[in-house]
């Protein structure tokens, strides 16, 4: 089932938004079904579309059963600690000026997705503006198995088993015979360390140390970031920000903030290049669930480990181009690691 | 909708069996509860589990200068590299066999012709 892509999600202020999160209760049916016209986040906007017959329904068994019209699955507990993310604003309906437009070229059909450009200098600034993000990047269509094959490998690819067991030949002893093949009454055996007997070697066990490694394609890995980054972006959980610089190298500013913010239980921040600024990098010194790594090494385990994704602005650019290139390239004919005349 | 027409169209005493019956319903399998093991408590964000992956797509990242398999730490003749145990013990042969201690050498001949003869002269597949 593909999430709703954030273009879709209707704009409008955010305090009629935030109305439209409060748990829906058992109430009269008239305002009943006008919660479920009007319910759009995520898979509830799947169940709770506009059809009139279907509301009915769902009056006449509210009215019926006693229960509220959400299914059980779906119900919040009434003593659920830890408040639901507040749904910020579409940035579509905004009056901030879109501050960064794609490099690249958009193809005229599809529209670029948009989000805040939030700064870390202090705890309660607003967004700054708006920013562009090319669709074939981060509006690309939910391929979850693609996201699956692409976590396997991640997981597998590094892997060197060292189980090892010793075989008949490499156990110690057992190269005499331990008894005559005929008179002696007992079963017939060639060797003390067969794998009958106790202390004998293993005769389909672990052998040696063995690795599991296989590549993906170059394009299907490319086309697993583009997923994660659109799954980041559709949930909410993608943040863009100028820089990194933040005023005090003190954990706890930055943990303050990221909860003033909901921006969730873990982190990732991205950024472009070798340096980053000392204050940010002293405060996620000693913090777990905080970590800051450079673009080249995002991945997709770590945008699915980390509820959070931080990414700069020029972190955006090196990504687009970097993904989008793949789009247009040519079938390599030898490895790309070896020159190319039009390549840098 | 015709369903609830069909619900209360029943006399009350059809309708109070059919609740019981409804509410009988469940497996008779018997959890031994104070058996069960605790589960291991494991901390998901060590440094290693809170890093793991990054520099996994260093080469379509980063100019390619460096391949994946260029991260993993492993023996020399398994690096980049997967075979069944016959393939890599010959690799391991040729990449370290130089150097290696006089007995393991001797087992891994044997092994090495132990499994020759057994993929390429018995069997269906050869």
């Amino acid at each position: 089932m593909s999430f709703p892509s954030h273009a879709v999600m209707s704009c409008c202020p955010p305090d009629q938004q935030r109305a439209r999160m409060r748990i829906i209760t058992p109430s009269s049916p008239r305002a009943c079904s006008s919660h479920l016209n009007t319910f759009t986040t995520g898979l509830g906007s799947q169940l709770y579309t506009e059809a009139a017959p279907g509301a009915v329904a769902k009056r006449f068994i509210s009215s019926v059963s006693g229960e509220s019209a959400l299914p059980s699955n779906l119900r919040l507990p009434p003593n659920l600690i830890g408040v639901a993310p507040q749904k910020r604003a579409s940035p579509s309906g905004s009056d901030l000026p879109v501050l960064r437009r794609c490099e690249a070229d958009i193809p005229a059909h599809l529209a670029p997705a948009q989000t805040w450009l939030e700064s870390l200098g202090s705890r309660d600034s607003e967004p700054l503006g708006v920013v562009d993000l090319h669709p074939d990047v981060f509006s690309v269509p939910l391929r979850l198995d693609i996201l699956h094959a692409v976590e396997v490998w991640q997981r597998n690819f590094k892997r060197i088993s060292h189980a090892k067991v010793k075989s008949r030949a490499e156990v110690s002893g057992g190269g005499r015979k331990p008894w005559n093949q005929k008179g002696s009454g007992r079963a017939r055996h060639g060797s003390i360390r067969s794998p009958l007997w106790r202390g004998g070697g293993v005769a389909h066990g672990p052998r040696g140390p063995s690795s599991y490694y296989y590549m993906l394609p170059m394009k299907v890995r490319v086309q697993g970031l583009k997923i994660a980054l659109t799954a980041k972006l559709a949930q909410d959980y993608l943040h863009i920000v100028d820089s990194l610089e933040i005023p005090t190298p003190d954990p706890h500013y930055l943990l303050d903030l990221v909860k003033h913010r909901q921006w969730g239980d873990s982190i990732l921040i991205v950024d472009v290049g070798d340096e980053f600024p000392q204050n940010i990098l002293k405060a996620t010194e000693d913090m777990k669930t905080v970590n800051i790594i450079p673009a080249i090494g995002l991945n997709v385990h770590s945008m699915l480990k980390h509820e959070s994704l931080v990414l700069t602005l020029e972190a955006v650019k090196f990504l687009e181009k970097k993904l989008l290139w793949h789009d247009v390239r040519y079938v390599p004919l030898y490895p790309f690691k070896l020159p190319y005349s039009d390549l840098p | 909708m015709s369903v609830f027409g069909g619900v209360f169209r029943q006399s009350s005493a059809r309708l109070f069996s059919t609740v019981l019956l409804l509410s009988h319903a469940g497996t008779c399998a018997r959890t031994r509860m104070h058996a069960v093991p605790k589960l291991r408590e494991l901390d998901r964000w060590t440094e290693k589990r809170g890093v793991f992956g990054v520099y996994d797509n260093i080469g379509i990242l980063g100019d390619f200068k460096a391949h994946p398999k260029d991260l993993i730490r492993g023996p020399v003749w398994l690096r980049g590299f997967s075979g069944n145990e016959l393939q890599r013990l010959i690799r391991k042969k040729r990449m370290v066999g130089g150097r290696m201690l006089t007995e393991d050498k001797h087992s891994l001949d044997k092994r090495i012709s132990f499994l020759y003869r057994r993929f390429n002269r018995y069997g269906k597949h050869r």
